[in-house]
Formats: structure tokens, C-alpha cells, sequence
């Protein structure tokens, strides 16, 4: 197993179709209209030295390195800069060019350090290359004369360091943070020799507004900007792609190792969701994996104030399959369920929910999605039949307006956020509706047109209302609607939003937006020509999001803005496997494939399958096998990947519930809260441990590979596979692919899936079958996959949350770029540095009513329950309004978070609960009481375990 | 009436507020299919007998979709 | 009685002002009828403050006048110490042939009556007479050559933009006059701005574009008020029609006059050059087609449009047709604006009408065409002023100014500068330019010390290969000049005390 290595291609690859041929150094070639001769020349395999151009940036010509002959042509021309043309001439390789280029080089070393064996960078320097390339033998100028090679480091990133003295100023970090990043936090600061790269005005990066990505890191030729592990353990020596563990967005990575240990992640530039792109999170916090509080041993106890004992593998699983037998025996079957994992792989959470299926006989099965996009899979599933975004990410740089709705990517999802700023930058048109001015509206060279600041709750009545100005100013696609849509269902819905309640006028004073603004932003996404919604958990998480889910819809088939490029409807998934997992029946209606359990059909396929007889009815929900718990029905939980205590709504129910429960089964990487209530842990592994695939929020399934041994021993479908023999099912894949093979097998959706062909493809989006062998990036091309697109009417109801004398304020929930959920990852790398804790912002006007400083310790209180935490006075804040992050537990943002949730799915309503804040003078009693339960909770009895 | 039917009881009626602009029996069967779909045995179980014990507090649409799944509920 | 006074910069520097007061105040006690006009400045810089008198006789000239030499004005003005005669008589000024420049010095600037009595705007009015497509081949035929120093024909450039499609075009006027002992631009700004206005407009009506930028230095504060009073003044009147025209300041880069690094600059970026391909007639400012022109350029096309293309053609020679503003400057008797048909010898310009050195030694040494243009020495004085007859001798026009020194100038120390300039203007994109000017200077400094004077000689030599072949633009690419010219028409000057000692 060696090192990927990928091909620079100098520049970018042009889009255009005609071909243009040409002549280089005696070979033809022909390549697109627009192609740079340096890219025409590497496509043929010809090296034109070069140092400023690499091909995930624009050209920009300033090494000066590349420089060729054209025939007829004036002066030497950088091969960078220049496009192809028919029936030109170039030479690459001649005695003027070679004595120009070592001039070039000879400068470039007249000021730079020699330290080439000792350098971090050694044997991957594309400096050290190029001098070799051009053959320089001596540097005449000496090294006496001025130069960089005192200037200081900067360390202040934990992850990298920049060491100015090797810049040798090609612009190419500046340009990665500009045009991939989109941020523009670095710039070259002076001029002439005095050039020199610098974060904001002579920042340091830490403090600057570098955002941590890696552009930079990866843009750079030599050691000048290097990952601080490469410094400390050298170059790796080979390399395996994989996938992100942290967000839906599913970029691909290079692990480079040294043995079984990870050097670096380095974006691979194929992959189909980041295109070599990267973030803070999965660049550089894979640090976790081999955290010291990581739990290697499987542990047990009687009850959950007891220290955990440790105990053997064989021992915990047979503990575990007699404590569910037992209480199935005396509670009866349905008295147990299990929990599926959205970071876990599409292989693992299968074999979860089959184990429930098949082995506990029930269909108590759910999964994450629960608290997060369960009514996407509701309301887009009525409306056009599947429970998935419509289009790939690619389709966005056709998009010419952008809507984002309860979505704030450049935190969320970074890697896609850069790409739709890119866009945005491009000229497309954004419309932003969310209660913050996230960082979307205004960010370096993007504006957004229309920002709807609505109060949250009221998303049906905003998007209702753009409908309305839709249908009433004729701006409807009756075209598409007739052609694709059932028309009297259309006709029924116009009806509907046509009513007068739902115009922006009378919205306005609900949702405190301005209807003037309403009716622009309307008028402006009905003009497209290409019109793209993006939502996020700022539409789902409420107790109206499967409606609002079903309003962006219609919205977007009122105007025909389905079935191509550039369009669609648009989820952002959060984690990185939530939409696998839901792909693979982790709800308890459905099997994989999102068909009903009381379908014969489907259930004959499995009771074939896995030969034994399976239950019609759907199963519990997670809130739903809680209230059974608190009732005494539900008693035995298997909990894989998740951490309920901390990311669940109303945290005093879930604690309640599990507290009810015989047997809680943690199976995880660490101790997390839920564990604090368990009975048996059963130590996971992580994504760097394991084989499988994981499915991003464009439905892309892409693979997972294993890099080093499970410190625990065990992948964990080998985990869930002893627990389901010891539960008495026969169970021997001896490879995640055989699991594959066996959803391929029984999910027509997934019928053209297996490993064999993703390693082939690189990666493949569902559905994937005999109609369409190489997948589907665009869904409902030519028909919705239910035939013909439905309208539904989905009227606004006001949330039974409600603002009043005691609880004033609003607070919505959201996180943060450095923070993943609940921070169990992220908490345990140097990412913390960033956000160390959640802080609560406020609205200046309402921090001053209430006499609250900026940085002030601050209590937040509901009818559910109170915390405490800082203050972040921020404009940012629509006045009314606060909001926290939930990825620290000692914060544990969910204890003030209520029961109320979506009528369809039960989706919490996380981002509405009618809060009071005051002045604090410590933690809550709560957060004493949970701290001191959770210190108990963790104890390990050592002893026990010798 | 407990922590778990006062749940299942707001639960039941946020569904049948979903769908009140219908026309009425449109409505309840609406109401009917989504129970049908989404609510396990032992909640559909528990919510008839509640109804049976009077079901205050329950609203029209959501009891009529109940009382009318009770007849081909599986047992 | 008429007086005039002029407000161009260099007469203000040299105290019009307190001249013009010095004759009010006079007039005034004198009970004399004095009508005071501030006129544009000649270009006969050697005489400024030049103030003129209309006589019957036509216009006479008295200077360098100082306020001292105000009374003696309402006497006999024959007598007076100052008088020069009539102006037109001056043989600086009778040698030249004035098109662009023919305006200048003899009206208010700003007397937009005065402007069209002189002949303004039959150029415009005439294009507006005419499509597009034969503006675009007038000025085509007049064989006008970029005068910015790069002498790439204008008309060729204008039908570029004006075939491309796009719903937004620019005129840009590049105004940041940069070159040592230059001064044409700031001149026709501040003596005859509607000029350039009238030659921006006709060129926006050449290629379709309703916007235009003049993009200038800070440090011309006249310059820059005269244009946007002449701007304001002539779209007030309703002469611009939907053209609109600003004036922008730049912040003293001289990288920022290479054209594409004042795009970015007038976009308000870093001004830093932009590769080529994609050229600004195609892709200029703001991303959209653009015809950016030396101010030169753009004034010189009124008077090819009134008086066609042919008349403008008739002069010249080769290749390079109609005048040039060649600047006297430098170490010279009569320093100022000489416009002239190309095909002058340098000597007749240095020598004739330059009238020697100030310093009255011998002339040594004549910088052509900027700081980076070449060091002619006096045995090359026979070179006719042409574009291509200038090539041939390793020598720019530029941008038309000639840099005189005498007999005292170090060359190795002018090698150098040239260098410690490219050091200091580069903007530090390209990699030649970046480190090699700094590397250069470092490299004549050895020279200069007797440091291995023939190897750093060569080494000279090898960069300034690297620099010509290798820079992304001209400031890179032009630093040879001055430093191989000063090498080989000046070797004597290339050893070092050290090596001349050993020498002796």
C-alpha cells in the first residue's frame, strides 16, 4: 500500500465541448476550448515546470516558471495563462527556456533557507522539486543579501504552523482562502521584496478571521504552511481515502499514515461532495480517536449508581443478550428497542435495525433523524415521493437565486457553504430567512437580497406568504404544474394561498417581517431563472416542520423549480451518515428504502431474506419508547452511537426515562451522558477502524476504510453481529460488503450498489438500479418519483410555545463551526480552543433591559428547566430572540428545551422555547445535581477489572 | 389521566389540527391513515381506552379517527 | 487690455498666483481696465510664469515673470525686461507641429465658449455623425499608435471592445502619468480638459460604452480639479449625452499605470497585474470589455476626427504617424512640451530645441522614454524619434519624455537606480521582478565596490534576460533597458574605485 498521488493539472478544467488541437513539442493533442497550455500539456503527460498554478485555483502567472515557445508568438508566455488555440505550436523544453527558468529558480533560492534535509516538507516540496526539475547547480547572488529568513513563526493554530521564512509568495494560500474558502482572511501585505503573506492586517492566524479550513495548508508548495503533525511525526508513507465522520456534506480524505497511525487528512481532490475542499472540523479534529478518555474495554453493572466493572467481550454480550431476554420474557417482546446510529455506516445501522427487526421480534427502532430530519422524510416523501434532497451540490453553481431557509451553511456545512458562496460571488442572488443574520448575509463580496429576520415559529405563514405573492402576481409555472403536477390538486392549494390571510400584509406583524421585503424575495425567487431552496434544522425542528417542509415543496413546484440543474429542494443533512441511516430503515415504520412495515410485499422480501416472520406494525419513536418507559412497558434499550441524555429535547424526560429502564446498552467511543445511565457499555470504534460506506445529504454513498485496528477490537457491526448470535439469530458476514450486498439485494433503491462498483466509481448516488446504473444526481427529471407532483395544503398553526410574563423571550438553538452536536468529538481536539464553551447571544436592547453585560454569567430559564452560561451581546440577534448551542454538556442547553414537537414525526421543537434570562450566580441546581450524578456515574472499579 | 395519555392526547389532537381545513370526514380519515401509519399498538391502545373513560380533552377529529380505527385495530 | 496668466501647475509652483494678484492690485491703483485671464500653460516651461498680453499685433509673452516685473507692464511693453515677443514667434513654440496640443495655453481652461471658438467638439459632432463601425476605422486609419509607451494601435484596440457583446462597456483613460520628466498629461488636463473629454466621449460612441474613468495621480491636485470641474461643466451642458465620465485618484503605485494593474486599482483592489490573455478589450474592468488608452491617445482623437484621418496620417514617418508630445526634461536649457511630427532626430531635439544642458557641460547621457527606458549616448544622437527606429536600438519612445544629464552622471549609479526603482515599484506579484530587482541592485553594488566586476557583470547581464523574458509585465520587463544600455553605452563607468586602483 503506497501513497495516492494526484495529478496537478496546473489549471482548472474548462467546461467547454469543442475540442481544440494543437501541437506540443511534437505530440498532438487535443483538448476543450479554453484549456490552458500547461493542462493540455500535462494531460499528455509533459511536465512544464511550475510553482503559482495548481489546478484547484484560477491561474494567476506570477512564478514565472511555466514559460513556453508558441510559434508566432512574441516573448515567452506563461503556459498557465494561456489558452490552447488551434493549431498552435509550443515548445516546453529549450535552451532559452531552461536558462530562463533556472534564472527564475536561482532567485527563488537566493532566498530561502537551506535546510531541505532537516525541513518538515522534505520529499513533499514542490520547491525542492522544481529546483531539481530545472537543474539548478548554484546560486550566484550568494546568500548575503537581504532576505526573509529571520522572520518570525506563527503558531497560534493549534493544527498548523506558518514559518514565513520558506514563503515563497505564489499568492497560492491567499488565493485557496479566496476563491475555495471564501474568506478572505489572508492577503499579501507590502510590496516588491517586502511581500509577504499575512492573516488580516499583520494578524496572527489564531486571532485573524481564518476559519481553519486548510485551503491554505493544502495550497501551499513548500513548508511554509505546514500541519503541526507532519512537523512532529514526518511525512507519511501511505495513504488510503475515506470519508468525513462529522457533517452531511460527506467530503472525501486522504488518510496519510505512518504505520497505524494518522499523519494528516488531507481533502482528496475526487471527491465528487468536496472537490479537494476541507473545514476545521474533518481536516484537522480527528484527534478524538485516540483520546485518552476513549473507552476500550467492555464494562457492566447492576445499577447505574454503581462504578462500571469491566469485563470481557464474551462476558458483556452474553450479559447483555440474557438481561433483553429476560425482560422480553417477563414484559413481553415489544418492552425493547434499539437505537441506530447516523455516524455509524449504512452496513452498521442496517445490522441494527435487523437485529430489532428479526432478532428482537419488534420494530422498536429509530434513529437520530428523529430529532433532526424526520419531517423531511414526511413532507417530501407526500409531495414528491422520496425522502431526499433533490439535487447533488454540484447543481449549485447553476443556480442563479439561492434560498436559504433555517440553514446557516458557512457553520453547518462549511465545505458546501464555500461552494455556494463561490457561487454567490458568481452573481447569483441570495435570499436568506432565518432569525439571525448568520454569516451568509453579509460575508466578504456576498449580500444577501432579501434577509426575512422572522420571528421563529412562524415559518409556514413566511413561506406560505412568498407562495401567496407566487400565485397572486400570475407568477406561477402553470406550464410545469400542468405538466407534471396533478392540477386540481393545484388548483385546490392556489386556492388556498390566494386567501387573503396568507398575503405578506397580513403576515407581517406575525412574523415581523416587512411585507415589502416578503414580496421582493418572492418576486425574486419566482424570477430564477434557476431558483434553489436550502433548509436546514431551522425548518424541521419545530412543531410545524413536516408543514413547512411541505410549503417549501409546493413553492418549488409552483414555479417549476424541480427536475434539473441549478434547481431543487434542498436538506441539509447534519451528520454525516443521517441520511444512510434513514435510508436503512431506521425508522420504526419503515424498512430500508423507506417502505411501510405493513406492506406484504416488502416484508415477504425480508422474512425471505432473513427467514423468519416480521411485524406489520410500526414500532416506537424515541420520545415515544421513553413515555413507555416512564409507563413501565419499555424496559431494555440498545443505544448505538448516540447520545440521547445530551442531544435529545427536554433532557429531565429523557433522564426520566432511562432512569425507568432494566438494561440501557451504550455502545460508543466514550462515556457520553446517556452512558451515565447505562447498564452495559460496549466500546465502538471509530471511522477510521472500520470498513463501510457512509451516505451524505446529496445521497451520495461513498466508502469508509479501514486505516488502523479498532482500539476496542471490534468493528461495530462485528459488535451488533455477537449481540445478535447471542440473541439466537444466525448472523456471519464476514465483510461489510456482504451487508451491502444484502441491502442491494432487497431495496430496490440500492439495487446497483456494492462495493465493488464504489470502488470502481469512486462513489454513486442513490437511486442506483437497473434504471439507473450509474445513479442519480438530480431526482424527478422527467417525473416526480410518485408520479405526479402533490400539492398539500399546509396551513400555519402558532405553536403552543408561547411567550409570556414570566418567559418573555424566544431561544433557538444552532451550532457552530468548530463544534460538532454534542462536541463528543470535537470537545476532545484542540477545536475547543475556538468555542470552548456555549455562550448565549442576546439582542443589546434586551441585554440592557436586564442590565446584562457582555460576558456576564447569565441563568436561562423555561418551563422545562434552567441553566447557566454566558452572554454574547450581538446585533446579530433579532430583537426578542436568543440563542445558544447545545455541544457542551455542562451547559446541557437541552434541559431548557421542551416536549413539544413536530405533529407528524414528533421532531422536537428545539428551535422555539419561551425563555426568561437574568443575572446568575452559579449553576443551577441541576447542573450541580447532574454534575455530581455524572461523576458517579463514570467511575470505573479497576480492581475489579484485574 | 397520566404524564404518558396527556402526551398522546396532544399528540393526537397537533395531528388532527394538521389537517382541519379539510372537509370533516376527509379529516378524520386522514387523521385515521397517519395513526395508522405512525402510532405503535400499545398507544393506540392506550388512547382508546382513554376515550372509553370518558377522553376529555380530546378533540372531535382525532376521536372520530380513533373510534374509527378501533374496528379493524389487529389485535 | 487682456493679460494672461497661467494656472497650470508648474506656473502656480512658480508663483502665478502672487502674480496675478501682484497686476489686480496694480491694475486696480492704476484705475487701468485689466481683464485677467487664467489661461493653460504653453509647455515652454523654461519661461513659466509666461504671461502674455493681446496686442493688436497678436499675443505677447514676458517671462519668467515675478511679481517684481508687474508695473512695468502698463508701460512700454517692448521695453519691459521680460519681453519674449509674440508668443507664436518663439522658435520653441514656432518648431512645433501643434494637433493635440493646439489649444493649449491660449483660453481659460474651463471656457467652454472659449473651447468651441477654437474648434472643440467638431470632432464629437462629428462622430456622432457617423456609425460606430467608421469611428472605429477613422481612427484605425489615422495610424494613432498607443502613446502610453506600448504604441499599440488605438483603432484596432477600439474595435476590439466595440465587436465584443456586453451590456456594459468602459472607457478607461489612463492618466497615471508615472515617468520621470514626464508631463504631457498632466498638461492637456490642466490646460485643455475638454479635450479629453470630447476624445472619451467620441471613444465611448466608438465601442458602445456609456461609462468612462480617468484614472490619475494624487499628486496632480490641479489635474485632478480641472477635470471634474471640465467633466461636470461639459455634462451640465448636455454634451456628453448618456456617457458619464469620472475622475479617480490613484494612491502614487507607479505598477499601478502597467493597465491592468490600475484596473484592478480602479476596481479598489491591490493594484496588481493580471496575466494576459485575457486582454481588458475583452475582459477589463470589472470583468467587462474595455478600452483603456493613455490620455495622450484619447486626446489626440478630436483632432483626427475634425480634420480626418489622412490629415492626421500625413505626418510621421514609418510606421509611427501623426505627433508625439516629446518632454524636454532632466538637466536641459529649454525644459517643456515639444509636440512634433515623428522622424525628429534626438539630436535636433536635445541640442536644437532643447538647447543643451542648464548646466551649460556637455550632454552625456539622454534617458528615453521614462525610467526605464534606455540611456542614448551622444553618438547615437542621429536616431530618428520612431517607434521602430527606437527598438532598433534596444531604446523606448514611451511615453515621450527625454531625461537629459551632462557630463557628471555615474552611470553604474543610473544601472543601479534603475534597478533600486524596479525594487521599489514592483508590486511583488512576479517572481523575476519581486526578487530579481532587488537582487540586481545588490549585484551592481558589487560592481560598484569592485566586487568580481566581470562576473557580476555577467550576472547582470543573465538576470536582466530573466527580467526582459520572464516579468509578467513591463515594469520587470523594461528595467534592462536602463541597465544594459548604461552597461554598453557607458562601460567606462562599470569599475569600481576598487578596480580602478588596481588598474592603475
Amino acid at each position: 500500500m503506497g501513497m495516492i498521488h494526484e495529478i496537478d493539472y496546473g489549471t482548472k478544467p474548462s467546461a467547454a465541448t469543442k475540442l481544440v488541437t494543437l501541437t506540443i513539442d511534437g505530440q498532438h493533442v487535443s483538448v476543450p476550448e479554453g484549456t490552458s497550455v500547461m493542462r493540455a500539456a500535462t494531460e499528455i503527460g509533459t511536465q512544464i515546470p511550475k510553482l503559482c498554478a495548481t489546478d484547484m485555483l484560477d491561474s494567476f502567472g506570477s512564478c514565472r516558471l511555466c514559460l513556453v515557445e508558441i510559434e508566432g508568438r512574441a516573448g515567452t508566455p506563461a503556459s498557465c495563462t494561456t489558452p490552447v488555440a488551434e493549431g498552435m505550436v509550443v515548445h516546453t523544453q529549450n535552451a532559452k527556456l531552461a536558462k530562463l527558468r533556472r534564472g527564475v529558480m536561482e532567485l527563488y533560492i537566493s532566498d530561502h533557507p537551506l535546510d531541505c534535509l532537516t525541513c518538515s516538507a522534505n520529499g513533499d516540496c514542490e520547491l525542492q522539486d522544481m529546483a531539481g526539475a530545472v537543474g539548478l547547480r548554484e546560486v550566484r547572488y550568494g546568500y548575503d543579501g537581504s532576505n526573509h529568513l529571520d522572520a518570525a513563526k506563527d503558531v497560534s493554530n493549534p493544527y498548523f504552523q506558518f514559518d514565513p521564512a520558506k514563503c515563497i509568495v505564489c499568492s497560492r494560500c491567499v488565493r485557496a482562502c479566496e476563491e475555495v474558502q471564501g474568506t478572505f482572511a489572508l492577503t499579501i501585505e507590502g510590496s516588491g521584496f517586502g511581500s509577504k503573506v499575512s492573516p488580516g492586517m499583520s494578524e496572527q492566524f489564531f486571532d485573524s478571521e481564518c476559519v481553519s479550513c486548510g485551503a491554505c495548508v493544502q495550497a501551499c508548495p513548500t513548508a511554509t504552511l505546514m500541519e503541526k503533525s507532519v512537523i512532529e511525526m514526518g511525512q507519511p508513507e501511505h495513504s488510503a481515502v475515506t470519508t468525513c465522520a462529522y457533517c452531511g456534506v460527506g467530503c472525501s480524505f486522504k488518510a496519510e499514515m505512518r504505520g497505524e497511525d494518522v499523519v494528516r487528512l488531507v481533502p482528496y481532490k475526487d471527491g465528487k461532495a468536496n472537490h479537494g475542499h476541507s473545514c476545521v472540523k474533518g481536516r484537522f479534529a480527528y484527534g478524538y480517536a485516540q483520546h485518552k478518555d476513549r473507552i476500550t474495554k467492555p464494562m457492566i453493572r447492576a445499577r447505574i449508581t454503581d462504578p462500571w466493572t469491566e469485563v470481557s467481550w464474551e462476558e458483556a454480550i452474553a450479559h447483555t443478550a440474557a438481561e433483553f431476554k429476560r425482560i422480553q420474557r417477563e414484559h413481553g417482546k415489544d418492552a425493547i428497542g434499539g437505537i441506530t446510529s447516523s455516524r455509524c455506516t449504512n452496513e452498521e445501522t442496517y445490522l441494527v435495525q435487523k437485529l430489532i427487526r428479526a432478532g428482537f421480534g419488534n420494530n422498536n427502532v429509530d434513529t437520530c433523524a428523529r430529532v433532526c430530519h424526520s419531517p423531511t422524510g414526511y413532507g417530501l416523501g407526500k409531495t414528491f415521493g422520496t425522502s431526499a434532497g433533490t439535487q447533488d451540490f454540484d447543481s449549485v453553481d447553476e443556480a442563479d437565486v439561492i434560498l436559504v431557509i433555517g440553514a446557516n451553511p458557512t457553520d453547518g456545512h462549511p465545505v458546501f457553504g464555500s461552494r455556494m458562496k463561490k457561487r454567490l460571488r458568481e452573481g447569483a442572488k441570495l435570499i436568506v430567512v432565518d432569525p439571525r443574520r448568520i454569516d451568509l448575509v453579509r460575508t466578504p463580496h456576498v449580500a444577501a437580497s432579501h434577509h426575512l429576520a422572522l420571528r421563529p415559529g412562524t415559518n409556514v405563514a413566511i413561506v406560505n406568504a412568498l407562495a401567496h405573492v407566487i400565485v397572486t402576481e400570475g407568477l406561477a409555472n402553470e406550464a410545469f404544474i400542468r405538466e407534471r403536477c396533478d392540477w386540481a390538486e393545484y388548483a385546490e392549494w392556489a386556492e388556498f394561498i390566494r386567501k387573503p390571510e396568507h398575503s405578506p400584509e397580513a403576515v407581517a406583524m406575525l412574523t415581523g417581517v416587512p411585507a415589502a421585503e416578503i414580496r421582493g424575495a418572492a418576486r425574486l425567487y419566482a424570477a430564477g431563472p434557476n431558483s434553489a431552496i436550502y433548509y436546514g434544522l431551522g425548518v424541521t425542528e419545530h412543531s410545524q416542520g413536516s408543514s413547512t417542509v411541505i410549503a417549501i415543496a409546493n413553492l418549488a413546484m409552483a414555479t417549476g423549480n424541480i427536475g434539473r440543474r441549478g434547481v431543487g429542494v434542498n436538506p441539509l443533512r447534519g451528520q454525516n451518515n443521517v441520511q444512510g441511516s434513514c435510508d436503512m430503515g431506521s425508522f420504526p415504520h419503515e424498512f430500508p428504502g423507506y417502505r411501510h412495515v405493513s406492506n406484504d410485499a416488502v416484508r415477504a422480501i425480508y422474512e425471505r431474506d432473513w427467514g423468519v416472520s416480521l411485524s406489520p406494525e410500526p414500532g416506537l419513536r424515541i420520545p415515544n419508547m421513553l413515555d413507555a418507559a416512564m409507563d413501565g412497558s419499555f424496559r431494555g434499550l440498545y443505544v448505538q452511537g448516540e447520545d440521547i441524555a445530551q442531544s435529545d429535547p427536554d433532557t429531565r424526560h429523557i433522564v426520566g426515562g432511562l432512569t425507568a429502564m432494566e438494561c440501557v446498552v451504550v455502545q460508543d467511543l466514550f462515556l457520553n451522558e446517556t452512558a451515565n445511565y447505562a447498564h452495559v457499555f460496549l466500546p465502538g470504534s471509530s471511522f477510521l477502524e472500520k470498513d463501510g460506506t457512509f451516505t451524505n445529504a446529496e445521497r451520495r454513498i461513498q466508502r469508509v476504510r479501514k486505516v488502523m485496528s479498532p482500539k476496542n477490537g471490534y468493528a461495530d457491526w462485528e459488535i451488533t453481529q455477537m449481540l445478535a448470535r447471542a440473541m439466537g439469530m444466525k448472523m456471519d458476514y464476514a465483510h461489510p460488503s456482504e451487508i451491502m450486498d444484502e441491502i442491494a439485494r432487497t431495496t430496490p433503491s440500492f439495487a446497483g450498489v456494492s462495493f465493488e462498483k464504489l470502488e470502481h466509481e469512486g462513489s454513486v448516488q442513490w437511486p442506483c438500479n437497473e434504471a439507473a446504473p450509474d445513479g442519480t444526481p438530480i431526482m424527478h427529471i422527467d417525473h416526480f418519483v410518485r408520479g405526479r407532483g402533490r400539492f398539500m395544503i399546509a396551513d400555519y398553526v402558532a405553536t403552543d410555545e408561547k411567550t409570556g410574563p414570566r418567559f418573555p423571550l424566544l431561544l433557538t438553538t444552532g451550532r457552530i463551526l468548530s463544534q460538532y452536536n454534542v462536541g463528543a468529538q470535537t470537545r476532545r481536539t484542540e477545536n475547543e480552543k475556538w468555542h470552548p464553551e456555549d455562550v448565549l447571544e442576546i439582542h443589546p436592547h434586551d441585554a440592557e433591559t436586564r442590565g446584562i453585560k457582555d460576558g456576564e454569567w447569565v441563568k436561562l430559564a423555561s418551563r422545562s428547566g434552567e441553566t447557566t452560561l454566558r452572554a454574547k451581546v450581538t446585533d446579530r440577534m433579532a430583537l426578542g430572540v436568543v440563542y445558544t448551542t447545545f455541544h457542551h454538556p455542562v451547559t446541557q442547553a437541552n434541559v431548557i428545551t421542551t416536549d413539544y414537537s413536530d405533529w407528524a414525526t414528533n421532531c422536537p421543537e428545539y428551535k422555539v422555547t419561551a425563555v426568561q434570562v437574568s443575572h446568575s450566580n452559579g449553576p443551577t441546581e441541576w447542573q450541580r445535581d447532574y454534575q455530581a450524578h455524572s461523576k458517579t456515574a463514570r467511575r470505573i472499579d479497576a480492581v475489579a477489572a484485574e | 389521566m397520566s404524564k404518558m395519555e396527556d402526551r398522546l392526547v396532544y399528540m393526537a389532537n397537533q395531528i388532527g389540527k394538521a389537517f382541519i381545513l379539510r372537509p370533516h370526514q376527509e379529516a378524520v380519515d386522514e387523521t385515521a391513515t397517519h395513526l395508522k401509519a405512525f402510532w405503535e399498538k400499545r398507544m393506540l391502545t392506550r388512547i382508546l381506552a382513554y376515550i372509553d373513560a370518558g377522553g376529555a380533552g380530546l378533540d372531535e377529529i382525532p376521536r372520530q379517527a380513533l373510534l374509527k380505527f378501533r374496528e379493524n385495530l389487529p389485535k | 487690455m487682456r493679460i494672461f496668466v497661467p494656472q497650470d501647475s508648474a506656473a502656480l509652483a512658480l508663483g502665478a498666483d502672487r502674480i496675478a494678484q501682484a497686476i489686480r492690485r496694480d491694475a486696480a491703483a492704476r484705475d487701468r481696465d485689466v481683464t485677467l485671464v487664467r489661461n493653460g500653460s504653453r509647455g515652454l516651461f523654461w519661461l513659466e510664469p509666461l504671461v502674455e498680453i493681446e496686442t493688436a499685433e497678436g499675443r505677447v509673452g514676458f517671462g519668467p515673470f515675478t511679481p517684481a516685473d508687474v508695473p512695468a507692464l502698463f508701460g512700454d511693453l517692448t521695453a519691459h525686461p521680460k519681453y519674449l515677443g509674440l508668443v507664436e514667434e518663439i522658435p520653441f513654440l514656432k518648431k512645433q507641429q501643434r494637433l493635440t496640443f493646439a489649444r493649449c495655453g491660449l483660453a481659460d481652461p474651463l471656457d467652454l465658449d472659449a473651447y468651441r471658438a477654437l474648434g472643440g467638439f467638431a470632432g464629437l459632432e462629428k462622430a456622432r455623425a457617423m456609425s460606430p463601425a467608421e469611428i472605429c476605422a477613422e481612427v484605425k486609419a489615422s495610424g494613432l499608435r498607443g502613446r502610453g509607451g506600448a504604441g499599440f494601435p488605438t483603432g484596432i484596440k477600439w474595435e476590439t471592445v466595440r465587436t465584443a457583446s456586453a451590456e456594459q462597456k468602459y472607457i478607461v483613460c489612463n492618466a497615471d502619468e508615472g515617468d520621470s520628466g514626464t508631463f504631457a498629461d498632466r498638461l492637456i488636463m490642466e490646460a485643455d480638459p475638454f479635450c479629453l473629454v470630447e476624445g472619451m466621449a467620441i471613444a465611448g460612441r466608438a465601442v458602445g460604452a456609456t461609462r468612462g474613468y480617468i484614472y490619475t495621480r494624487s499628486e496632480y491636485p490641479y489635474a485632478i480639479r480641472m477635470m471634474s470641474a471640465a467633466i461636470d461643466l461639459a455634462a451640465r451642458a448636455g454634451l456628453l449625452e448618456d456617457f458619464r465620465l469620472e475622475v479617480r485618484e490613484g494612491a502614487g503605485a507607479y505598477v499601478c499605470g502597467e493597465e491592468t494593474a490600475l484596473l484592478d486599482s480602479l476596481e479598489g483592489k491591490r493594484g496588481q497585474v493580471r496575466a494576459k490573455p485575457p486582454i481588458p478589450a475583452l475582459i477589463g474592468l470589472f470583468s467587462k470589455p474595455t478600452v483603456i488608452n493613455n490620455t495622450i491617445s484619447l486626446a489626440a482623437v478630436p483632432w483626427i476626427l475634425a480634420e480626418g484621418a489622412p490629415a492626421y496620417a500625413a505626418f510621421g514617418m514609418g510606421r509611427s504617424r501623426g505627433t508625439m508630445p516629446v518632454q524636454l526634461a532632466g538637466n536641459i536649457k529649454h525644459g517643456g512640451l515639444f509636440e512634433t511630427a515623428f522622424g525628429i532626430t534626438l539630436g535636433e531635439l536635445i541640442d536644437d530645441i532643447g538647447g543643451g544642458t542648464s548646466s551649460g557641460r556637455p550632454v552625456r547621457a539622454v534617458q528615453a522614454g521614462g525610467p526605464l527606458g534606455a540611456y542614448f549616448a551622444v553618438s547615437q544622437f542621429d536616431t530618428p524619434y520612431d517607434y521602430e527606429a527606437f527598438a532598433a536600438k534596444d531604446g523606448l519612445v514611451g511615453h515621450g519624455g527625454l531625461v537629459v544629464f551632462d557630463d557628471t552622471v555615474d552611470m553604474a549609479q543610473m544601472a543601479r537606480f534603475a534597478m533600486e526603482f524596479c525594487a521599489h515599484e514592483s508590486c511583488g506579484k512576479c517572481t523575476p521582478c519581486r526578487i530579481g530587482s532587488t537582487r540586481g541592485t545588490e549585484t551592481i553594488d558589487k560592481i560598484i565596490a569592485g566586487d568580481a566586476v566581470e562576473r557580476n557583470l555577467a550576472l547582470v547581464t543573465d538576470l536582466c534576460e530573466t527580467l526582459k523574458f520572464g516579468s509578467l509585465c513591463a515594469l520587470g520587463g523594461f528595467t534592462p533597458y536602463p541597465v544594459m544600455s548604461a552597461i554598453k553605452n557607458f562601460p567606462e563607468d562599470f569599475r569600481g574605485p576598487a578596480a580602478k586602483l588596481a588598474a592603475e
